[in-house]
């Protein structure tokens, strides 16, 4: 017993003394590993320490080795090794930076909150045109501040995305990134940010995704979140946006039912300050338990009755109320949401009308209420005009009921014209009453009040009636080839 | 009284007392043990020496074998005694340059020794050879001994010391008591084999303190008498019966306590002591008896291996781990708690407890075998053969301990590392050369090199330690046992302020 106690320990102790020989191995031999050795300059390591990682995207893919002073002691020098896979992406025009907490004031945001709770680390970015391969032991110049996110580091665009620019005064910490937020939902993000040709201004782009892109129209108000202090000394201060603190964003506000939905392109100015809105409670309608929608009649064809009614002021005399009334197309779209296509010109007064010298109007107050063939009657927003000019614009109705049902997709024809213009094409078209009446196309007298009519032949409904332009009075017949996949029926 | 005053006072006498007095110091006063005694004993002479019980036989025949206690007070002595012609007074230690040879109570064998190794160790003490060491055994009735001492019967005791004695061919031959616990016949043999190896050497003389009058019946030539109630020493013709109510009994020790001195003579001499063992460490730091400091280096470097190594695992893997596991921030400060780790681990923790289990475990042993063997008269034994304790116990024990120690807590850092590596490994999925990277990141040669005077300062001063309670006086096994728990005390306090002082001094 007791030789195989004093065996056991000898053969501990030379365990031991080859465990020792194998840790002083691994740490002589940590640069000959497979893998790529490097050193970096920085004028501050800012506490980074041996052992740290190296991270390429995000994904370890080193470590620190060492942390030394320049010989003319103005550098800190930083011994990396990476791996075979981050030695890969490695190149002469990589950027290397130190990652720890910075903070660029209270609108230039933060980076690298992450490392307040955990240590420091090196991170690098390499461009897309890869340079050539480092050599082991290349002495490069890190970067004392972070690289900028890069577009390939953005979400990738998607078909449907609206693409939009955003004219800003000027940055105030926006960066490629930097989220597009609606209602406190970040709906998009910021592309890019560039200083506009002539200097007067920035140009943000912006993505909103396409599930978000109704939240977008030309009533939308846009500005950049700063915090916001509101409120008195005895009522109480609140403040809002305290998020943008750290990390400033890009955020938007509309209601539904006003304005009409933007197309890729629109430029829009920011508000200089966050607008002080009256936000809405939550719709009564969003209360009610979701019942299933009445399966739309194969034969049906569903229409609506349109009333536009707006103001149009002048500034040297008195406002000019404006008004129409027309018919139009109802159904539901590919969302399950109630639309109803229509002349934009009936439901748009800057279409239609001009002011009292000639020139475009400045319409306000606008309401669009609709009659349904049940007679109940909803208040309506525009979501879509033609942006060719067409007269064609698609509204978006609320506290839809629910049993009620729309134009079936099989009575609607959406490739183009079914028939030559007058030849067995009728307009279908909704009285004030909820009457609905088909009259032929050609018969005299149909216009102007069929304006926003369904044209059909065969019982198919195949275009809009309405103008031929802006402004325009002469009649023409749309086609519902024009409208937006997201906007067809379902 | 019949002193045998003699006029030969040449080549032919053996011990003289002239006017010779003998007394314990005593706090209260000396206790006279014997007054004016004067008395010749010739060479070649077979001598029993008896007496009454506390007489001081014991002290006597110690005195005459050159075996002084240091820690204690020492006797005081008047008038003169002469072992061949030589003068002794009370601080002597084995000036008989090896003429005399003592057996004594529970013969003192070395255990961890075989018979024959005992023997062979006598012989080289006496610069004999060693080969000699079967033909003694057999001259002893021992022709083939087992070979372990402890398997050796009373009567196979004696008759080994016997061997071990006579390896040095002493002139004087002292026995204390040789046929206690021995049945008749038993003690018959040992009688007539005491006799007939005095009968061997013409100039040997041989004093056998004893009770046991009849087992040396016709071997004797006189018979040593000391009178206790007459502080008296006279010799008796061979046919001599005790008479009386006299009893025969064992002697006792002197009691402890009431020799002892007090206060500040009692606070000096221990100091005295302390300062002795520290001295005779240095002087004979070198490993004179090499074979026994190599076993003693051997044994400590292998027993504790396992438990250093297995705690050190424990160490370094359970902070890993649950530094790791716990750290409320995934991926968070994994540098800096491996770092951290290793650092403490390596140059504080490891080392700190490899010293505890080392007092605990070796050097406590250390004291309860050095008590043991000081408490059966393995350390008088060692004198008598003229083998130094601290060549023998003392050097061994701080090599083991500044050799061992070291070369241990290495081992225990190199588990507690490897540990370490394996549960960052299973806990956070970090490479080998990642965890080497941040383990070793802040240890570095002064870790070492602290390690290192740590172990070997503490372990030199805990071999200290041990070395100095062992074998101060041991009357009783409860005196074996508060040694052994003194130095677990005492070890683990030099220790700790070992540790807590250099750590302090390296890192503050």
């Amino acid at each position: 017993m007791h030789r195989l106690r004093h065996l056991l320990g000898l053969a501990i102790l030379l365990g031991a003394a080859l465990g020792a020989w194998w840790f002083v191995s691994v740490l002589r031999h940590l640069g000959d590993r497979p893998g790529l050795a490097l050193q970096v300059e920085f004028r501050d390591a800012r506490g980074l320490r041996a052992g740290a990682d190296v991270r390429y995207r995000g994904v370890r893919v080193g470590v620190v080795r060492s942390v030394d002073i320049s010989g003319d002691g103005n550098k800190s020098v930083i011994g990396l090794l990476l791996d075979p896979p981050g030695a890969a992406h490695a190149c002469v025009n990589s950027s290397f930076w130190i990652v720890t907490p910075r903070f660029s004031g209270l609108t230039g945001g933060a980076t690298g909150l992450d490392t307040l709770v955990r240590d420091a680390y090196i991170s690098f970015r390499t461009p897309d045109d890869h340079g050539s391969p480092l050599m082991a032991g290349s002495l490069l110049a890190g970067r004392e501040k972070p690289v900028a996110a890069e577009p390939d580091a953005l979400e990738d665009i998607e078909h449907g995305d609206l693409l939009m620019t955003l004219l800003v005064p000027e940055n105030h910490g926006l960066r490629p990134g930097s989220a597009v937020v609606f209602r406190g939902m970040q709906t998009g993000d910021v592309r890019s940010v560039d200083l506009a040709p002539d200097g007067t201004h920035i140009e943000v782009q912006l993505r909103i995704g396409r599930r978000f892109r109704q939240t977008v129209t030309d009533r939308a108000e846009f500005w950049v979140a700063r915090p916001y202090v509101s409120g008195a000394l005895f009522s109480g201060f609140t403040v809002t946006d305290m998020s943008a603190l750290v990390s400033p964003y890009v955020s938007y506000y509309s209601e539904a039912g006003k304005g009409v939905l933007v197309q890729d392109g629109y430029r829009a100015a920011a508000q200089p300050a966050r607008p002080n809105h009256e936000v809405a409670d939550v719709p009564a309608s969003a209360l009610r338990q979701e019942q299933p929608k009445a399966p739309a009649s194969d034969e049906s064809i569903a229409l609506a009755r349109i009333v536009y009614a707006a103001v149009e002021k002048d500034t040297f005399s008195a406002d000019d109320p404006v008004h129409f009334e027309g018919s139009g197309l109802f159904y539901f779209d590919r969302a399950g949401r109630a639309v109803v296509v229509t002349a934009r010109s009936l439901v748009d007064g800057t279409y239609t009308v001009q002011d009292a010298f000639g020139g475009d109007p400045e319409i306000a107050d606008e309401q669009i209420k609709v009659r349904l063939g049940d007679g109940s009657v909803l208040r309506a927003g525009r979501v879509w005009v033609d942006p060719n000019g067409a007269d064609l614009a698609v509204l978006v109705l609320e506290d839809v009921p629910r049993d009620i049902s729309g134009t079936a997709v099989s009575r609607l024809h959406l490739q183009g014209k079914l028939a030559p213009d007058g030849e067995g094409v009728e307009l279908r078209r909704m009285a004030p009453d909820g009457a609905t009446s088909v009259v032929p196309l050609d018969k005299p007298g149909t216009w102007p009040e069929s304006l926003g009519a369904a044209v059909s032949a065969g019982n198919l409904v195949f275009a809009i009636y309405g103008r031929s332009g802006l402004r325009s009075d002469n009649p023409a017949v749309v086609s519902l080839e024009l409208l937006p996949n997201d906007l067809r029926p379902q | 009284m019949t002193s045998d005053r003699s006029t030969d006072r040449g080549a032919d006498t053996a011990i003289e007392f002239r006017g010779f007095g003998l007394a314990h110091r005593r706090a209260e006063g000396d206790e006279t043990l014997l007054a004016d005694v004067d008395l010749v004993l010739q060479r070649h002479r077979f001598f029993l020496f008896v007496g009454t019980s506390g007489g001081g036989k014991s002290s006597l025949l110690r005195l005459l074998a050159g075996l002084v206690e240091h820690r204690e007070p020492p006797p005081r002595i008047t008038g003169d005694l002469l072992v061949f012609g030589r003068s002794l007074d009370e601080h002597h230690e084995r000036a008989h340059d090896g003429k005399v040879a003592a057996i004594l109570q529970d013969e003192g064998l070395l255990d961890e020794l075989s018979p024959r190794a005992n023997v062979e160790l006598a012989l080289r003490a006496a610069d004999r050879s060693t080969k000699l060491a079967p033909a003694l055994l057999a001259q002893a009735g021992l022709p083939d001994p087992p070979e372990r001492t402890a398997q050796l019967s009373g009567g196979m005791r004696k008759r080994v010391a016997v061997a071990r004695a006579l390896a040095a061919s002493p002139e004087l031959l002292l026995c204390d008591e040789p046929t206690a616990g021995l049945d008749g016949e038993a003690a018959r043999q040992i009688a007539q084999l005491l006799r007939a190896a005095h009968d061997e050497d013409e100039q040997r003389t041989t004093i056998i303190v004893t009770h046991d009058i009849a087992a040396f019946a016709g071997l004797v030539d006189g018979v040593l008498v000391l009178d206790r109630a007459q502080r008296s020493l006279r010799l008796e013709g061979p046919d001599y019966a005790p008479t009386g109510t006299a009893s025969l009994s064992r002697d006792k020790q002197v009691d402890a306590d009431s020799a002892a001195l007090h206060g500040l003579s009692k606070l000096l001499l221990q100091l005295g002591a302390i300062v002795e063992t520290v001295l005779e460490s240095l002087k004979r730091l070198p490993p004179f008896e090499l074979p026994q400091t190599a076993r003693t280096v051997w044994r400590f470097a292998t027993e504790p291996a396992l438990f250093v190594a297995i705690a050190g695992a424990v160490i370094g893997g359970l902070a890993t781990f649950f530094g790791l596991r716990n750290n409320p921030i995934e991926g968070g400060f994994e540098n800096a708690i491996l770092t951290g780790t290793g650092k403490v681990s390596t140059a504080v923790l490891v080392p700190l407890l490899s010293g505890f289990f080392f007092t605990a475990r070796i050097a406590a042993g250390a004291a309860a075998r050095l008590g043991t063997m000081k408490r059966t008269n393995q350390i008088a034994a060692l004198q008598m053969m003229g083998v130094r304790p601290a060549d023998y116990l003392l050097t061994p024990l701080v090599w083991g301990m500044i050799v061992a120690m070291p070369l241990v807590t290495l081992a225990g850092v190199v588990a507690a590392a490897g540990a370490a590596a394996l549960a960052a490994g299973l806990v956070s999925g970090i490479s080998t050369a990642g965890w080497a990277a941040a383990y070793f990141q802040t240890v570095d040669a002064t870790d070492v090199l602290v390690l290192l005077a740590k172990t070997t300062l503490s372990g030199y001063l805990v071999a200290l330690c041990c070395y100095h309670l062992g074998t101060g006086p041991k009357r009783s096994g409860a005196e074996v046992g508060e040694a052994v728990n003194a130095a677990i005390v005492q070890g683990m306090a030099l220790v700790l302020t070992v540790h807590a002082g250099l750590t302090f001094w390296a890192y503050a």
